[in-house]
């Protein structure tokens, strides 16, 4: 019987109950984002940012790639240009727009639509961009071993094979792994028991109310400062307590900044969840949300809320901190460093995810209160390895490129320690100059507990 | 309060750079706030004062002449023709050797991109070459894949403009460029860098390839233009090269959106913002405001993602821009300024906002707040919305600088002595 | 007496290019003459609805049978100018059971597929649609490119030998006793296509059969021979969106009303409308009121438009005709059916007939009913074929579906070329030269452009309207020049800045409409790009006065050696 034949009285056929508009795209690269491209009148000030279509032309820059191809879709065409790999998701064509186009979320969308219609999933590619935006997954095995990983990544064949195989570029060398994860030592150091009654004596020694419910955060380390760099997380830890916070470090999953990159958005979206589950717990328990990685609170604050409809992942977003502008905003920072001496020079660079995060110029700013320190800012540009992107081997001399200016003006600063908040950007840092590579945090750490660790 | 300065400023343009920059000297401790990018990168980098009168008579010779005529209303008028004069000489200062035209207080005519020829005070080196009042003969570079800027057309558009020498065309292939949507940063960058590009002879640099590729076109003009693309970073060495290797003058012609020497101006602000120990954050909106008891603005919310961060300072600039930068905002109903939600005047009903000649006397060129002779939008009633709170800029109504070509002069006359009045007041 | 044509068909719209196309087709020689650009009368003002015969289901079931059998034709021989986009009738809570009832009976009755969905289910199929939605009628209406197809009639009918002259206003008809043997036409530029500020001459073409297919234009024609034909026009607005909120023809299921229906066009998606009796069809109000009730009535079925954008609005006059006698008030309640006028039997003067009335969709049959017409008039006998010939575009569209290349463009723009060329693409896009994009908003390449001015001259509407260039969010603001450019060197300077003049004031009548939020500050920014920085209002080049170069600033000599210098860079 047709449709047409059924009988015809007031019935209303299918169920109205609990539907839900949202509920119609399960999935993410179903969402319909045409009318976002209402608020593009064209000005291409994006493509003036883009620092991939500087260097490449065969990438046509966020304006075509965001609202331009939007606007041309209907709902029944798939065929994302291929070129939407290329772009980087640094997400500077999003603070650079002056009207308001989504036009990170409409890339990470259309990346995904690509990945999943035009992309083959037996494809080198495929696994390859998996297998780096899955690197939370198999950097346990190599944090088991790190002696032995460290080894097995460093060796020439493993390169070669890296590139030949994997097409990762066999041009940079792999993080070392730590010996130590931050959270083994979390753990061995008494967990958030023993950060409580840090937390207590500071706040007594600070003259403070020992007992503070509000001076509590739930730190979201990520994976590179737990695997790779816990020397960033243990300092977070310490300049923390020792401003009287309480430091609880939830379960967590990769923020996804690596899977949106990469347009894995199934893989982003179970990770995504985990994070809000845990991190709306946190918040349940009175605690601020603090990240030490600039794409990690970028990616729990902008695209969480943008791709992602969880319970509570506004009310993360929303309560999720840059480690260091949450002290800014909640402490007197600048008195606290007041009288601190950091003997150093320092060339900074902005990553592009806290200059999204309108905190490019904040470290900068902050650090002028210690005395004796010398923080150069080297200027606007991208780093070029936007995480990810910059493994490649077809993006490496992109990322190169990209990152040509910001060697120079490292160069032509009087500091030879790089300063950032971004893994990627420091290891881009490191690999273009030679300097070592420190995070704000530490410098706050030297400022402010000095010895005393 | 944890953020907390003497003058913050709400927007990242020439005005609010400008007054971050006149408070800043006036010894105040200065925050910069900017949401999103400011629209210089759509303006063409030239610093027009005036070029029309409100009445539409122009080209005119001497802006300075011709500002006592415009109405009392106008930005200009309110703060007066010496503060105009003292805010372009601050710019000079801040510009340098970028800009050229304080040698005379007449205007300069630049050829455009449309062919036609616009009248500014202030012009980038980069076109000075290129003025029309200049008689030297010129060839007109365009590239097959730029469609908006069509050389031979702009060379026969100039002389029926009656420019006063011979003006020519030619349409070239750019050497390097392998797609045709190539964006205009990707021209400049393989400028500035020197990249290696294939041609016939050979792999040749950028700058040297696309000399040898305009040279044999060259037919004894003493002058090439090319449309605004030369470089960023390292614009003057571009042009320079080229012009030794076509032992001819280079200039640029204004394009835009997006707009090559926009950038470079805006970088020369923001540089001089950066020196002048101005504290700059962008990406982020204010939203909102609250008040002390007597109705003066004690701090601003500045939302990052969700939470809104209180930013304290004792004066405030408003210099957001007008309908394209969003510092005004409009709905079928009403035109309005989204964060204080100071008056901007209006006609009730929206099909008084126009006129059907699209280059008309149009109402909607001209909202915007309008400002005491201290810059202080006014409310309804005609008193001070806030008594420390200036505008300076787009967000000024009353004037309309598309048709006066008076974008770049109001800002920073606005910008120049909002922000020096705010900081002259802030750190007494 | 020797005539210049056989027939000479008088209007450039969907009937005219119809009939001349028809005839063409049987070997009749046809003249067609148009007064402005094809499609400048209510063709290319239309929401671009291809009905399905579901809008008629209930008021008007002659007209849904005619409209669902041209329907289905229309898919065949215009493929790639039609969207089968689908429609649904969609019922709110407060809208009448009854008359959902009657229309699905309708529906049923007329043949035309017709499915019932739950409000839920509609919303999987639109999920833009309001959240109470009650349920909806599936039927297969689709989207027609008025524009396209009305162009590629025009065309056929060329290549079948048909003379086409646009810009030809007719002036007079030529009447002797009670005959009438022709026109006179004013050129605006001469015969053939327009160029811009090319001064005019008149011609008079002779024929054997005059066919008034001048819709609400048809009374002014007749008047020129003292002929009465009762033309109705009425008025009604259309708003265009910036994007497309649905995908599916949305009509709402109630009575008759206004602001009833959502048409996802192109790229956009276009309001509908209002109804309303206008004296003269050239000069009636364009209104406030209407606008803001196409986007406050329509957003109770898509809330979304509420806070959408809009970019402009147009009105169209509908050529509704009544016969003598029936004294229809409202005109919402008269017939959309057309009729075929002819002045020998009803007037008395022979050599002509007029047709008004009907709608887009059954042009073709309109066109077919009035050739035979005019064949039996002529003693032609060839029969009509115009139901199963496919339009140049159309023919093969099979091929193009089994993936041709993307001639080296990014796949949107290539597949956005392809939907507007249908099986042209080939030829119009294959180059060896830079192709790069001229309109950004739509995806319209160089190529396409020039395609564009081969066939119509300097006339950058006539471009605009094969193309799109210029129809996207900017309304112009960033191609118009761009399209102007392409016109040089084939075209000089002055024709082509006059027709960047003409194309850039003629977005501005349609945006002048969408003024508020977004398309306000785009209008702005495209005000400050041609003012600001071109400096296009006081184009020396446009004033008679001269200006004096010698008083303004000529360059620093003091620096001047500057740019000869190398210097360190900043």
């Amino acid at each position: 019987m047709s449709d047409a034949e059924r009988p015809m009285d007031d019935h209303v056929p299918g169920e109205e109950e609990g539907f839900e508009p949202i509920e119609v795209f399960p999935e993410a690269e179903e969402m319909d984002l045409r009318p976002g491209a209402d608020n593009c009148y064209k000005c291409s000030t994006c493509d003036t940012n883009c620092p991939v279509a500087e260097v490449d032309d065969e990438f046509p820059g966020p304006k075509f790639q965001g609202p331009e191809q939007w606007r041309l879709k209907r709902q029944s065409d798939h065929d994302i240009d291929d070129s939407v790999m290329k772009c980087s998701n640094c997400m500077r064509c999003d603070s650079a727009c002056p009207s308001e186009v989504p036009l990170s979320q409409m890339h990470n969308t259309a990346r995904a639509e690509y990945v999943e219609e035009n992309m083959s999933k037996l494809s080198r590619e495929y696994w390859r961009n998996r297998m780096l935006s899955n690197y939370r997954k198999l950097a346990p095995i190599a944090a088991t071993f790190p002696r032995t990983a460290n080894f097995v990544m460093g060796l020439s064949v493993t390169q070669w094979m890296g590139e030949k195989v994997m097409g990762i570029t066999g041009e940079r060398e792999f993080p070392e792994f730590a010996t130590q994860t931050f959270r083994g030592w979390w753990a061995e150091r008494g967990g958030n028991d023993t950060s409580r009654e840090r937390a207590r004596a500071a706040r007594a020694e600070r003259g403070e109310d020992v007992e503070n419910p509000r001076k509590r955060i739930a730190y979201f380390h990520g994976c590179y400062s737990n695997y790779n760099t816990p020397e960033v997380a243990k300092a977070l830890v310490r300049v923390y307590e020792h401003l009287g916070y309480e430091v609880m470090v939830p379960e967590q999953a990769c923020s996804g900044t690596p899977m949106f990159a990469n347009g894995m958005l199934e893989d982003a979206r179970l990770a995504a969840e985990t994070n809000v589950r845990e991190l709306a717990d946190a918040i349940e328990n009175g605690a601020d949300i603090v990240a030490s990685c600039s794409s990690c609170s970028m990616s729990i604050r902008q695209e969480y809320p943008e791709l992602f409809d969880f319970e509570g992942t506004e009310d993360v977003a929303a309560n999720t901190w840059d480690a260091v502008e949450y002290l800014r905003v909640h402490e007197d920072l600048k008195g606290e460093l007041e009288g601190t001496a950091v003997d150093g020079e320092f060339a900074y660079h902005a990553p592009c995810h806290a200059r999204n995060q309108g905190l490019d110029g904040q470290t900068v700013e902050v650090l002028s209160a210690i005395d004796g320190i010398d923080v150069e800012d080297v200027g606007d540009s991208c780093s070029g390895i936007s995480g990810t992107y910059g493994w490649k081997e077809e993006n490496y001399e992109t990322s190169m490129k990209i990152g040509e200016e910001m060697f120079e003006h490292m160069e032509d600063a009087e500091a030879t320690t790089g300063l950032t908040e971004c893994p990627t950007c420091s290891m881009q840092m490191g690999h273009g100059t030679g300097y070592e590579i420190t995070h704000t945090l530490e410098v706050l750490e030297a400022a402010l507990v000095g010895a005393e660790r | 309060m944890a953020i907390s300065d003497d003058v913050l400023v709400i927007g990242g343009g020439i005005a609010g750079a400008t007054a971050a920059l006149a408070a800043a000297e006036e010894g105040a401790d200065v925050r910069l706030v900017t949401h999103k990018q400011s629209t210089l990168r759509n303006a063409s980098g030239l610093i027009d004062v005036l070029g029309y009168t409100h009445e539409g008579e122009g080209p005119i010779v001497d802006p300075f002449d011709r500002l006592e005529e415009l109405p009392e209303s106008h930005p200009y008028r309110r703060v007066g023709t010496e503060a105009v004069r003292e805010a372009l000489s601050f710019f000079d200062e801040v510009a340098g050797d970028a800009y050229a035209g304080d040698h005379t207080d007449a205007n300069a005519l630049v050829p455009t991109h449309g062919g036609t020829v616009k009248p500014t005070a202030r012009y980038p080196v980069s076109t000075a070459a290129g003025l029309a009042s200049d008689p030297r003969d010129t060839l007109l570079v365009g590239f097959e894949t730029l469609t908006d800027f069509d050389a031979p057309l702009a060379a026969s558009h100039l002389e029926a403009a009656g420019a006063p020498f011979a003006a020519r065309g030619v349409t070239l292939r750019f050497p390097g460029i392998v797609r045709d949507d190539a964006k205009l940063t990707r021209y400049a960058h393989l400028l500035d860098r020197e990249e290696p590009v294939e041609t016939a002879a050979g792999e040749r640099s950028a700058r040297e390839a696309l000399a040898a590729t305009v040279k044999p076109h060259l037919e004894g003009e003493s002058r090439v233009g090319f449309p605004a693309l030369l470089g960023d970073e390292f614009a003057d060495e571009v042009r320079a090269e080229l012009a030794d290797r076509l032992g001819a003058d280079v200039f640029e012609v204004p394009m835009g959106p997006p707009s090559l020497p926009g950038m470079r101006l805006e970088d020369l602000l923001y540089e001089a913002l950066e020196d002048a120990g101005v504290r700059v954050v962008s990406g982020v909106p204010v939203v909102g405001y609250e008040t002390d008891d007597d109705g003066t603005i004690d701090h601003v919310l500045v939302d990052r993602h969700g939470q809104e961060i209180p930013h304290e300072a004792g004066q405030y600039v408003l210099a957001t821009g007008g309908l394209v930068g969003k510092g005004v905002r409009s709905e079928r109903d009403r035109a309005f300024e989204p964060i204080f939600d100071c008056h901007v005047p209006h006609a009730d009903d929206r099909y008084d906002w126009f006129v059907d000649d699209v280059f008309g006397e149009q109402p909607y060129a001209r909202f915007g707040v309008v400002p005491d002779r201290e810059l202080r939008p006014l409310d309804a009633d005609e008193e001070p919305e806030f008594s420390n709170l200036r505008a300076a800029g787009a967000v000024l109504g009353g004037y309309d600088y598309a048709a006066e070509k008076s974008g770049a002069g109001v800002s920073l006359a606005t910008g120049y002595v909002a922000g020096g009045r705010a900081g002259a007041e802030a750190s007494r | 007496m020797a005539h210049d044509t056989e027939v000479l068909v008088l209007g450039g719209g969907s009937t005219g290019c119809g009939i001349a196309r028809d005839l063409a087709m049987r070997g009749v020689e046809v003249t067609l003459v148009e007064r402005g650009n094809l499609t400048d009368g209510t063709t290319g003002r239309m929401h671009g609805l291809l009905h399905s015969g579901g809008r008629y289901a209930v008021s008007d079931q002659a007209s849904a049978v005619e409209c669902i059998e041209e329907n289905e034709i229309l898919r065949e021989i215009a493929g790639h100018c039609v969207e089968t986009t689908g429609g649904l009738f969609v019922q709110r809570p407060e809208d009448p059971d009854d008359y959902f009832r009657e229309k699905l009976e309708g529906c049923r009755d007329c043949d035309i597929p017709a499915r019932v969905l739950s409000g839920r289910e509609a919303r999987e199929v639109e999920p833009y649609l309001a959240e109470d939605v009650k349920r909806a009628i599936q039927v297969p209406d689709g989207a027609v490119d008025p524009f396209r197809l009305c162009v590629a009639n025009a065309v056929d009918a060329e290549n079948y030998g048909a003379r086409i002259e646009t810009h030809a206003e007719v002036i007079d008809l030529l009447r002797e006793g009670d005959d009438i043997y022709g026109v006179e036409v004013r050129h605006e530029s001469g015969p053939g296509k327009r160029t811009h500020g090319t001064p005019g001459t008149t011609e008079e073409i002779t024929a054997e059969y005059v066919v008034n297919a001048t819709g609400a234009w048809a009374g002014q024609i007749g008047a020129m021979a003292d002929l009465d034909v009762e033309v109705r026009p009425s008025k009604g607005v259309m708003t265009i969106m910036n994007v497309r909120q649905v995908d599916t023809v949305i009509n709402r299921c109630r009575p008759k009303g206004d602001a009833d229906i959502v048409v996802p066009h192109e790229t956009t998606a276009i309001l509908g409308t209002t109804d309303e009796e206008v004296t003269d069809p050239d000069d009636y109000p364009e209104e406030q009121w209407e606008v803001d009730m196409m986007i406050d009535t329509l957003s109770e079925l898509v809330p979304i438009l509420e806070e959408a954008r809009t970019i402009r609005s147009f009105w169209g006059v509908r050529p509704l005709y009544e016969p003598p006698g029936r004294g229809t008030t409202d005109p919402t309640d008269i017939t959309r059916d057309f009729f075929l006028l002819d002045h020998e039997e009803r007037d008395g003067v022979s050599g002509m007939s007029s047709i008004v009335g009907g709608k887009f969709t059954t042009y073709r049959a309109m066109a077919e009913e009035i050739s035979n017409h005019v064949c039996e008039q002529l003693g032609v006998r060839a029969s009509c074929a115009t139901a199963e010939e496919a339009l140049p575009g159309s023919e093969n569209l099979a091929v193009l579906e089994e993936g041709m290349d993307d001639f080296g463009l990014r796949s949107p723009i290539a597949r956005r070329s392809k939907q507007r060329l249908g099986s042209r693409s080939q030829e119009v896009l294959e180059t060896d030269e830079p192709n790069p994009v001229v309109c950004q908003c739509e995806g319209v390449t160089r190529a396409e452009v020039q395609d564009a001015i081969d066939q119509s001259g300097s006339d950058l509407n006539a471009v605009r309207i094969r193309t799109r260039a210029s129809m996207g969010n900017c309304q112009g603001g960033f191609c118009c020049q761009n399209m102007a450019n392409e016109l040089h060197p084939e075209y000089d300077e002055a024709t082509t800045r006059e027709a960047l003049d003409e194309l850039f004031q003629e977005r501005w009548k349609g945006e002048r409409h969408a003024l508020w939020g977004e398309q306000l500050s785009q209008a702005m920014l495209n005000y400050a790009l041609h003012a600001t920085t071109m400096n296009r209002d006081n184009d020396p080049a446009s004033h008679t006065e001269a200006v004096d170069y010698g008083a303004f600033d000529s360059g620093d000599s003091s620096v001047r050696p500057s740019s000869r210098r190398r210097s360190g860079g900043d």
